[in-house]
């Protein structure tokens, strides 16, 4: 069920124009955000992974086999692009119906994931009007249909939440999650960090062709050490913690003005910080209201690594 | 709400039907300075409140006033005073952006000098004064989005409505613009409609809010008054061996709760506060990293209001 | 002190225009004369109106140019209604009309609904009509240019350089024609322009239909009089109905034995039927989905 994505020393130019250079990673069962600024080269990465662009160096793999060309890997793999590209005058279900048959499914098997898939997208009911008439919204939603009706090992989105409601972004979000439940490598790209957290902690960032971190935001927050972590605690008299707080080596600077009553303080060592915080605010004798760390978050992540 | 200062916009009972299909039911709306946030699933109505606001279509029943003006007969006028930032990208061929945007500016009835040298004040402003003079056919999504901004503020509108400001937008440009955003709603003197489906941008930006949904309006008023906070539940993120952790919180009626995402909830009991809880993790050893009151969060109140159907 | 450099305010006043849809205008004619070709094809349509400018020249001194007459010339010397008429009617002037429209009309309203720019328009305190007033406004130009202008000099230089006003007493009523000529050949080629221009959002659609439905109707003439070889086939071409109007306007023998009154007809249809057809559109698009 599950299958690893695999990229060795992967390059793309198109002409001179650098699309992706040396990257080597892999890609695990669950779900993958890949984030990058606009022509950092995300879509090129996906198109690498979906073997519809082929490498200039290097290789993807797919559960140790090469990718491009293999059209029985790409029974594997359900994509979901960021631009829509439908038969306009087509119904929603006989569009699902033709790209299933194109994966080679008998008209019965066809007919009822058609339907299975249709479902899940709650379009069941729109599934008889031609595509033209669809909401900006619903074209996404089938979209993803089509991504998944053949039931793929691995599903890739590209922007799959662009233009849907709240409650449509809730609906996408949810699919997504039970998808990783059920043991799937699901790489999503987006733009919005936010919804990016809401899916997952595993991150792949790109910039100018090249692979910037990998891994858990939070591990990679923690490696970032040319940024002090950042904390903001809001308390009853925080000049007092502020002055305690001074006395401290891995204390790197202290804040006011953010917002009423809050401290806002650099450490170098989040461990010695917060280890000793409980034991601080007891012998103060300080009642907290709040204690966060604003830059324990996808953007501030994304800015320090991008370099703004 | 809005109390005794002058109010931007007052709607009363607005209806509309494009034909059979109702596409505003009664909706009332009054609207203060600072920026406010506009809600609604697809098809809830806000495009067509939007183009009531500026005065394109005249209600069929209800009344308004933006800005003091009427919107049913002095729909032109007001216009001089509203900017309108579109949600779809628009350029004009063959212009650049200084030109573009002074036409807009002349347009408006600023006087053509005027319209220039503003123009040229606006795109410092939007951060496109290094391409202000480039043909806009070669403008990347970010710079437009900009653009579309500048060419609103060119006449200084005292009223701005901004749709969908951040969509489509890279990481680094949503941060921009969200600044800009921010930095002109800090200016008490205008007033700010956002429209917008990416829920933290109007968390970020907006005091209040307006729900729309199936042309009525589903809930109205401000983020914090709206968004039940819940005095006596917190979320907490910590680190360390909890197991001792929790049962002293448990044993003395905290009830914690961990959820997937690695929260941990704990509820304040009659008689306990925070510092109950810190005292403990400082026993037990166990780093806080986190400590918020527990909130509803926008996306919670708009499924609740809207309905998850 | 210190400049705060955050958003600031404007602190001029608004001023009221008389004519609210200047701005659109001259920004039309701006991107207009902006292409290469476009300045190119312009002179050359204003060649016709030097050649005849120098006819009425020559019709002064003809006994100078006896030399060059060989007999047989005569009509085109001759300032007459003929003349006018002519040169309202010859196939020049009117492709060049017609490839006018084209270089600055095609775009017009096509690039606003291609790029989305009606919306930032209509957030303006402008009114519908100074938008179509506007575009039409930069075809407006070149069209008087091309036939009001001429026509007047026309007669002024023959009045100039004859030292008399002969020819206003023979034809009293020549500039009257001048004028309904040239308003007739304007409005009728700006709605044809603004018409063609807002049904499609490509440019280079509504480049080829200006040309080709002007071509087209004059090769459909051409077809069905081969074919049936009746006068009233001749209602179909724009360029025929355009010259049974001409002709009526400065009392010449028609060239087709059908009334003018048709063509008119036809033709003031067409326009009716594009100020429709424009109001429809743009009002769709300011109207949400």
């Amino acid at each position: 069920m599950s299958a690893v994505i695999e990229t060795r020393k992967l390059s793309k130019w198109y002409g001179n124009v650098l699309g992706l250079s040396d990257v080597s990673l892999r890609v695990e069962p669950g779900i993958t955000g890949l984030l990058g600024p606009n022509g950092a080269g995300k879509s090129t990465f996906l198109k690498l992974v979906t073997g519809q662009l082929k490498p200039s160096i290097g290789r993807v793999l797919i559960d140790g086999q090469a990718v491009r060309n293999n059209t029985a890997l790409f029974g594997r793999v359900g994509f979901c692009p960021e631009y829509d590209a439908f038969y306009e005058r087509v119904t929603g279900r006989q569009f699902l119906t033709a790209m299933l048959r194109l994966c080679g499914f008998d008209p019965a098997e066809t007919t009822a994931r058609a339907e299975a898939a249709l479902d899940l997208v709650e379009l069941r009911a729109d599934q008889d009007r031609p595509v033209r008439s669809y909401s900006r919204g619903m074209r996404q939603r089938l979209k993803f249909a089509q991504a998944v009706a053949h039931d793929p090992d691995i599903i890739i989105l590209d922007e799959p939440l662009n233009g849907l409601d709240p409650l449509g972004k809730r609906k996408v979000i949810r699919l997504i999650r039970d998808y990783r439940t059920e043991g799937r490598t699901i790489i999503v790209s987006s733009h919005v960090l936010p919804e990016i957290e809401a899916l997952t902690k595993e991150i792949i960032l790109i910039h100018q062709g090249k692979i910037l971190a990998t891994g858990d935001i939070h591990k990679v927050r923690d490696l970032i050490d040319t940024h002090p972590h950042i904390v903001s605690i809001t308390c009853d008299r925080p000049r007092d913690l502020a002055l305690r707080f001074l006395k401290e080596d891995d204390v790197l600077s202290v804040n006011f003005g953010a917002a009423p009553r809050t401290v806002v303080v650099e450490t170098g060592n989040r461990d010695r910080f917060f280890g000793r915080l409980p034991g601080l605010l007891v012998e103060l004798g300080i009642s907290v209201e709040e204690i966060t760390s604003p830059d324990d978050n996808l953007q501030a992540v994304f800015d320090y690594l991008v370099g703004k | 709400m809005t109390g005794v200062e002058e109010q931007s916009l007052v709607l009363e009972d607005i209806h509309f039907a494009y034909g059979p299909v109702a596409a505003l039911r009664g909706v009332s709306l009054t609207m203060g300075s600072g920026a406010i946030g506009l809600l609604g699933p697809n098809g809830a109505g806000k495009s067509t409140l939007l183009r009531i606001m500026l005065g394109f279509l005249p209600p069929h029943q209800g009344r308004g006033r933006v800005l003091g003006y009427d919107i049913l007969t002095e729909q032109t006028t007001l216009r001089r005073y509203v900017g309108y930032m579109p949600e779809d990208d628009c350029l004009i061929p063959g212009m650049d952006a200084v030109t573009f945007t002074a036409f807009f500016g002349e347009l408006a009835g600023m006087p053509r000098a005027e319209a220039m040298k503003r123009a040229h004040d606006v795109l410092f402003y939007v951060g496109l004064g290094e391409s202000r003079y480039r043909l806009l056919e070669t403008y990347s999504s970010g710079m437009q989005q900009r653009l579309k901004l500048a060419q609103a503020l060119v006449h200084d509108p005292r009223l701005l409505f901004l749709d969908e400001p951040t969509s489509n937008l890279d990481p680094q440009g949503r941060a921009e613009v969200l600044d800009l955003i921010v930095d002109i709603t800090s200016k008490k003197d205008i007033s700010v409609l956002i429209s917008s489906h990416i829920l933290s941008d109007i968390e970020y930006l907006c005091s209040q809010v307006v729900i729309l949904n199936k042309g009525l309006v589903a809930a109205q008023g401000l983020l914090a008054d709206l968004r039940r906070t819940r005095y006596n539940l917190f979320e907490l993120k910590v680190k360390g061996e909890t197991e001792g952790f929790l049962r002293k919180l448990q044993s003395r009626g905290c009830r914690p709760e961990t959820t997937e995402d690695g929260l941990l909830k704990v509820y304040l009991p009659e008689g306990l506060d925070t510092m109950d809880i810190i005292r403990a993790a400082g026993e037990e050893k166990v780093q806080v990293r986190q400590l918020i009151k527990s909130q509803t969060s926008l996306e919670d109140l708009f499924a609740q209001t809207v309905g998850v159907d | 002190m210190i400049r705060d450099r955050g958003y600031f305010h404007w602190d001029g006043a608004f001023v009221e225009r008389r004519l609210p849809w200047w701005p659109i205008t001259r920004q039309g004619l701006r991107l207009a004369f902006k292409m290469k070709l476009f300045k190119f094809f312009f002179a050359g349509s204003l060649l016709p109106g030097v050649v005849f400018l120098a006819g009425v020249y020559i019709s002064e001194r003809l006994e100078d140019f006896k030399s060059m007459v060989r007999g047989g010339r005569v009509l085109f010397l001759t300032i007459n209604p003929a003349f006018f008429k002519t040169y309202y009617t010859i196939d020049f002037l009117m492709m060049a009309l017609v490839v006018l429209m084209l270089f600055s009309g095609a775009g017009l309203i096509a690039d606003d609904l291609k790029h989305n720019a009606l919306q930032l328009y209509f957030a303006r305190p402008i009114r519908k009509r100074d938008y179509f007033l506007g575009k039409a406004g930069v075809l407006w130009f070149f069209l008087l240019i091309l036939t009001l202008v001429p026509g007047l000099l026309f007669i002024l230089f023959k009045l100039v350089f004859s030292g008399s006003f002969a020819l206003l007493r023979s034809y009293p009523w020549l500039p009257l024609s001048v004028l309904a000529e040239s308003l007739v050949l304007t409005v009728f080629f700006s709605l044809y322009t603004l018409l063609l221009s807002s049904l499609s959002a490509n440019r280079r659609y509504v480049s080829i239909m200006i040309f080709g439905v002007y071509i087209f109707t004059d090769v459909l003439f051409g077809i069905f009089y081969g074919l049936v070889r009746s006068p009233y086939v001749a209602l179909v071409s724009i360029k025929a109905n355009l010259q049974q109007v001409a002709s009526f306007l400065f009392g010449q023998a028609p060239a087709y034995a059908v009334s003018w009154v048709y063509s008119i007809l036809i033709l003031a249809a067409i326009c009716v039927a594009s100020v429709l057809v424009l109001n429809r559109r743009i009002k769709g698009v300011t109207v949400v989905r």
